[in-house]
């Protein structure tokens, strides 16, 4: 499956969403969306026989964050990769978790690292880091401190 | 060479011919083992036991019954069997075959409640950090900690880390440091003998 058939089997369910499909190296393509039609998407992706979601991840460009999506088919052999762009203030996008249960921890890990909320994700809160900890470490505006100021923010025991 | 050589001595005959000084016991009839064991233990005790009581009477009781619990705890230490990071497999050699550790009396077991020696061996986070409080806790008293590595003393590489406890120390007291990213099997050896000299010394 290449990038063509890809757009070709997307374009009906998402319409206007679907902002393209582009060859990448490894996967079937990537496919850009808008983010109001992530569930739509998914459940078509999911309907393509690509059933393993390996991971969610997502990346803080300064101007704006991205939010991305591997998925795995058994059938086929092939990755695929969906990626959406999201605005820098309050971003956020509906749960993967109704279509790949998977996604669930993997959800949690991108909104405690970049801050990117899951809309509907059934459990979002800290997954590697203690309750209560403050920062979105990954984020291009976290500083390192040092390790005395760190302490006292994140003393929760 | 004919200057340094002198004569020889005369040696004693090796023959069995003389059957030298009899023994005081020789003659008599023998004695079964039991009974000497008992013997021995019938007169060993009371006479401890009154040694004993003299010197508690002249010293007082601290300073003659702690040196023997200082004894016994330091050769028979009991860490915590756990890991934290990659200091844990240096953990794991030294109580292997090449190293033993087990030779000074240092047995890891598996639940807290049967420790009172806290090896930390890795990177300490904050995830872990409440986790970590808690075993300490769990361990009944006499305890001591062992930071063992450059993380569990300071930080070590992660030390400006966002999720790294920047010394165990913050968190528990810590009795002996031992340096190293691993520390060799060797050095854990050598901060578990300093820990016994630490025991050894301990006054109350
Ligand atoms: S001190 Fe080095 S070997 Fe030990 S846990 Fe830290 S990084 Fe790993």
């Amino acid at each position: 499956m290449g990038p063509e058939e890809l757009q070709q089997a997307l374009a009906p369910a998402l319409g206007d969403r679907l902002l393209g499909v582009e060859p990448f190296a490894g996967t079937a393509g990537r496919v850009r969306f808008r983010a109001e039609g992530a569930l739509d998407l998914f459940r078509a992706v999911l309907a393509l026989g690509f059933t393993h979601l390996s991971t969610v991840g997502g990346i803080d460009w300064v101007d704006h964050r991205e939010v991305f999506y591997i998925a795995w088919s058994d059938d086929r052999k092939q990755y695929v990769l969906l990626s959406a762009d999201l605005p820098a203030d309050a971003p956020h996008i509906e749960s993967a978790t109704p279509v790949w249960p998977s996604a669930n921890w993997h959800e949690r890990e991108t909104w405690e690292f970049v801050d990117i909320t899951f809309d509907h994700h059934p459990d979002l809160r800290h997954l590697l880091m203690p309750d209560g900890y403050e920062f979105h470490p990954l984020l291009r505006s976290f500083k390192l401190h040092e390790p005395e100021e760190l302490e006292v923010k994140t003393r929760h025991v | 060479m004919a200057g340094t050589a002198s004569t020889p001595k005369p040696v004693a005959p090796v023959s069995g011919s003389d059957p030298g000084p009899e023994l005081p016991m020789a003659g008599q009839p023998a004695v079964p083992f039991v009974e000497i064991e008992a013997l021995r233990t019938q007169q060993f005790i009371p006479a401890a036991k009154e040694a004993l009581t003299d010197l508690i009477a002249e010293q007082g009781q601290a300073k003659v019954i702690r040196p023997v619990f200082n004894w016994a705890g330091r050769n028979s230490l009991f860490p915590l069997h756990w890991g934290l990071a990659c200091c844990a497999i240096e953990f794991a050699a030294a109580f292997g075959a090449r190293w033993d550790a087990e030779r000074f009396g240092v047995v890891p077991r598996s639940s807290p409640r049967q420790c009172d020696l806290m090896i930390v061996n890795g990177t300490v986070t904050w995830k872990v950090a409440h986790k970590l409080i808690t075993l300490y806790e769990q361990m009944p008293e006499p305890k001591w900690v062992i930071a063992m590595g450059n993380c569990a003393t300071g930080g070590g590489p992660f030390r400006t880390a966002y999720s790294v406890v920047p010394g165990v120390d913050k968190l528990v007291p810590v009795d002996v440091y031992i340096a190293g990213c691993p520390p060799r099997p060797e050095a854990m050896l050598d901060g578990i003998l300093r820990l016994e000299q630490l025991i050894r010394d301990r006054k109350e």
